[in-house]
């Protein structure tokens, strides 16, 4: 601030005004002194004149700072670095924004990241170098890699449990459920009624058991048997999700109509799967009257949002959230048959795509499902 | 038709490691009364040695028709199969791989080793009893192949 307000009073004066050189070496000592940027001029690998933020940055004073080799702070496994970069500045190349560390007079360790240029500094070659300090930036971005890293472990572990549990326990449930329907095919009316009732209890636990377990197989394969993604022509995989579900469709009398629908990137056999598995949600929660099913598509830049709507019997909004958790049910199964495992794939097959899938409904109107997708292709760059 | 109207009883071997399913596999090949000749080998090397006619199984029958399990210790259903269909002496001999995996990967390999065919065990009893019955129906009845007793 002092040298600030010197300047000021110098300016001031019309004799100073004309000396344009004082001026500038004023100026100069302003912009060097008080940069917030460590800044400092090497000669001959040697420290010649060191502003404050570089002593702050270091944890040396300035006058302890000069005449000291400047390589002799780098951490001496990041040196070369620091080498190459001087190299470079001489042949006259980029050396901006490299980063190393240092080691600080109380013996710590900081990132920084450093720029040099080539001047002249007493009519002799030297080195102009800016500093700054990136501790807390490296410190943060190793932390997010870290926890990106431990993220992706426990999901391919999560997902790699999910499928050994759900394929090896098909296995011993097949035998329970094979026996009790031998037993009940042998020896029915030949106990009392009691056993007969047990037995198709007993029966039908291991039915349901083994669809669930299909289910969450189907589900960790969304993950771990994905195809590459390709070019896939939305409207075919459309087409082929209305001829999985025929028979269902014809049974019901539903109109299922969709709009123009682009091409994107993705896994083709999971996309079927998706709009299979909306366009056959929307069949079963049906109203009495005639089925409408509407999908169309909307893109905006590089993200196209799909819409199935239909005229259902709707959800509570309370519900929008968790309809997409894994064996989320909000009927029983006299009511409605199925495992809440359906959405559950339908959102992982979405996210494994990049996008987000939500539902918007009216109770006793309609639903209509969202889901965003990558666009594919030249066109959208 | 000769081959059906000369239907003998069949040899037919099992090789399967959990007894639950070859109990269940012997239970659907009996029930239509049908009156086969089986055998079980509880690992891929106990079914080799049975076709080669090793050791305790110097007098072992050729199968007719062979259900091939695919998980199994010691010798592993994959490799059994890769063995019968590079031996001259077996490789005609049908092998069905009845199996508890839906997997695609286990289906493509299985196929490029020359399974006969592959099937996934169904978790409906009635629906296991027809699948067995229409494989034994179609591989030692419907299709034309060189019997030993026949010809």
């Amino acid at each position: 601030m002092s040298q600030m307000l010197e300047m000021n009073q110098q300016t001031a004066k019309p004799e100073a005004m004309a000396d344009e050189s004082k001026q500038s070496k004023e100026l100069f000592r302003a912009l060097f002194y008080r940069s917030p940027i460590g800044t400092y001029i090497v000669q001959n690998g040697q420290f010649r004149l060191v502003n404050r933020q570089l002593a702050y940055i270091s944890g040396y004073e300035e006058d302890e700072l000069i005449g000291r080799p400047s390589l002799g702070f780098v951490l001496a496994e990041d040196r070369d670095i620091v080498r190459e970069n001087a190299l470079r500045m001489l042949k006259g190349e980029c050396s901006l924004g490299y980063e190393f560390r240092i080691v600080t007079k109380q013996a710590k360790i900081k990132w920084v990241m450093e720029t040099v240029a080539p001047v002249l500094y007493q009519r002799k070659r030297a080195t102009l170098g800016s500093l700054i300090d990136v501790t807390e930036r490296k410190l943060v971005e190793e932390r997010l890699r870290q926890s990106t890293l431990e993220t992706q472990r426990s999901n391919a572990e999560l997902e790699q449990f999910a499928y050994v549990i759900s394929h090896d326990l098909q296995e011993p449930l097949r035998m329970v459920s094979s026996y009790t329907q031998l037993l009940a095919k042998r020896y029915r009316n030949k106990l009392d009624a009691d056993a007969d009732e047990f037995i198709s209890y007993a029966v039908e636990g291991a039915k349901r058991m083994q669809t669930l377990l299909h289910e969450l197989l189907e589900y960790s394969r969304v993950g771990t048997r994905g195809k590459p993604f390709s070019l896939v022509n939305c409207e075919h995989v459309v087409d082929q999700a209305m001829a999985n579900l025929k028979i269902a469709i014809e049974e019901c009398g539903a109109m299922v109509s969709y709009d123009v629908l682009p091409t994107v990137l993705g896994d083709e056999g999971q996309l079927v799967r998706l709009f299979q598995n909306l366009i056959g949600n929307a069949i079963k929660f049906r109203r009495e009257e005639p089925l409408q099913v509407l999908i169309s598509a909307q893109r905006r830049q590089h993200v196209v949002t799909f819409s199935v709507q239909d005229n259902g019997i709707g959800i509570d909004p309370q519900h929008s959230q968790s309809v997409f958790e894994i064996f989320r049910r909000l009927h029983t199964t006299e009511e409605y048959p199925g495992t809440g495992m359906g959405l559950a794939i339908c959102k992982k097959i979405v996210e494994r795509h990049g996008g987000h899938i939500s539902v918007q409904s009216q109770p006793g109107k309609g639903s209509t499902f969202y889901f965003t997708i990558n666009m594919a292709g030249g066109e959208s760059a | 038709m000769s081959t059906q109207t000369a239907r003998r009883s069949a040899d037919i071997l099992i090789v399967d490691d959990n007894p639950g399913d070859v109990r269940l596999t012997v239970e659907a090949l009996n029930d239509g009364g049908m009156q086969n000749s089986l055998h079980t080998a509880r690992d891929g090397a106990e079914a080799i040695a049975f076709l080669r006619r090793q050791g305790k199984y110097g007098h072992a029958p050729r199968p007719d028709l062979i259900l091939l399990d695919l998980d199994m210790p010691r010798m592993g259903g994959l490799q059994v199969l890769a063995e019968i269909k590079e031996d001259r002496a077996l490789k005609d001999i049908p092998v069905v791989i009845l199996t508890g995996s839906h997997d695609i990967e286990d289906i493509v390999k299985t196929y490029n080793l020359h399974a006969n065919c592959y099937v996934t065990k169904p978790i409906d009893l009635e629906q296991f009893i027809r699948l067995v019955k229409s494989i034994t129906n179609f591989w030692l009845t419907i299709v034309n192949r060189r019997r030993r007793t026949a010809n």
